[in-house]
């Protein structure tokens, strides 16, 4: 079984305190949809906070557990795949590819024509602060530029999990305005914003063998992301940790 | 056969324990899966690990990895340089490339020998 949790548009700290949650303690499979409300940068783990210094005053800042660039969060369809490692091969860009095939396939059912990228291997020291400036090897992209930023955080404690992210951009963000987004095919719509949040559920639910069933959060999962968004994603200590 | 000077644990961190100093590290199992490394954080001189516990985290190019500590006790010495130098992991993974010395107050049970650790990894793929 698959549980597939969609949210409405949350703070960037709470995704984040959220999905952290997910990772540690969900033992179902989990799928998580959700937005940003209101729009926000999100810094990969590794991620250096005085390189945004130049962001417009009041943008909200927030550290992701997984890694990467930065992404500006506007109208976007996020998701988190929260699931034991077994699930998923061990070769991470295998696990890419897989998922990446997926929303391939999801992107096409509602008529957005996309694919992996080839033949470029990621360069080892990206210079680029935003996740969406490079695509690299296995990156979903459209004709326009890369279309899903995407990230994975891998605990091997108390058993091995992996906390997969996907941004899939639906209008290009202020900040990043060379990103690719649905929006360049079609008119983004509330029936297609449905639509294709359902054809990526459906997709990611297939490669992985699962069946997707509706859910939600558990009291303890809730109680664990209070607890790490307080102490931890809304904590300026550990936005601005490096 | 992977060095049997040490220790393995499945999470594929290395400790080779001498005078009661574990130097620690990961294996080339691990480095290879990883691949295209770009980041690696380790623990302060003077700081606590504990066993089980995540010491440090390292960043591929698509994922944050933690790294788990195989003994419990305080860390009298990190690579320093070898963040700067991730090219040691591919290259020196068992020797230049190690990341911290702890001197140990505790050691975990789940620490394999090298055979086992062959075996483990050949299950893994």
């Amino acid at each position: 079984m698959l549980r597939v949790i969609r949210h409405e548009p949350l703070p960037a700290a709470r995704n984040m305190a959220i999905d952290e949650a997910l990772l540690a303690s969900a033992a179902t499979p989990t799928l998580r949809l959700y937005g940003w409300s209101p729009h926000a940068v999100s810094l990969g783990y590794f991620q250096r906070s005085a390189d945004f210094a130049d962001l417009p005053p009041g943008t909200p800042i927030v550290r992701r557990l997984t890694g990467g660039g930065a992404i500006h969060h506007g109208d976007e369809l996020t998701f988190a795949l929260a699931i034991d490692a077994r699930w998923l091969p061990r070769d991470i860009a295998a696990s890419y590819r897989l998922l990446h095939g997926a929303v391939i396939d999801a992107l096409a059912a509602v008529g957005v024509a996309s694919h992996l990228v080839e033949g470029q291997p990621p360069s080892a020291r990206p210079e680029q602060r935003w996740c969406f400036a490079g695509p690299t090897r296995d990156d979903i992209a459209t004709s326009g530029g890369k279309l899903l930023g995407s990230a994975q955080r891998r605990v091997h404690a108390p058993r091995e999990r992996v906390l997969h992210h996907g941004s899939l951009v639906l209008q290009r963000p202020a900040l990043t305005p060379f990103v690719a987004a649905v929006a360049d095919s079609m008119p983004v719509a509330a029936a297609l914003r449905q639509r294709l949040g359902d054809e990526v559920v459906d997709r990611l639910a297939a490669v992985l063998g699962l069946q997707p069933v509706a859910g939600a959060l558990t009291a303890d999962e809730r109680s664990l992301a209070a607890d790490l968004e307080a102490r931890r994603y809304a904590d300026p200590a550990f936005v601005h940790r490096r | 056969m992977r060095p049997t000077d040490r220790q393995y644990l499945k999470s594929h961190e290395w400790c080779k324990i001498e005078n009661g100093i574990a130097t620690i590290g990961i294996s080339d199992f691990a480095v290879s899966h990883l691949s295209d490394l770009v980041f690696l954080d380790l623990p302060a001189k003077g700081s606590s690990v504990t066993v089980g516990e995540s010491f440090g985290e390292i960043e591929s190019v698509k994922a944050v990895s933690s790294l788990y500590s195989p003994v419990s006790g305080e860390v009298i010495d990190a690579n320093k340089d070898l963040p700067d130098n991730l090219e040691w992991l591919s290259q020196e993974p068992f020797g230049k490339a190690w990341m911290i010395k702890v001197k140990v107050t505790t050691k975990s049970p789940d620490l394999m020998a090298a055979a086992a650790y062959d075996t483990h990894c050949q299950a893994e793929g």
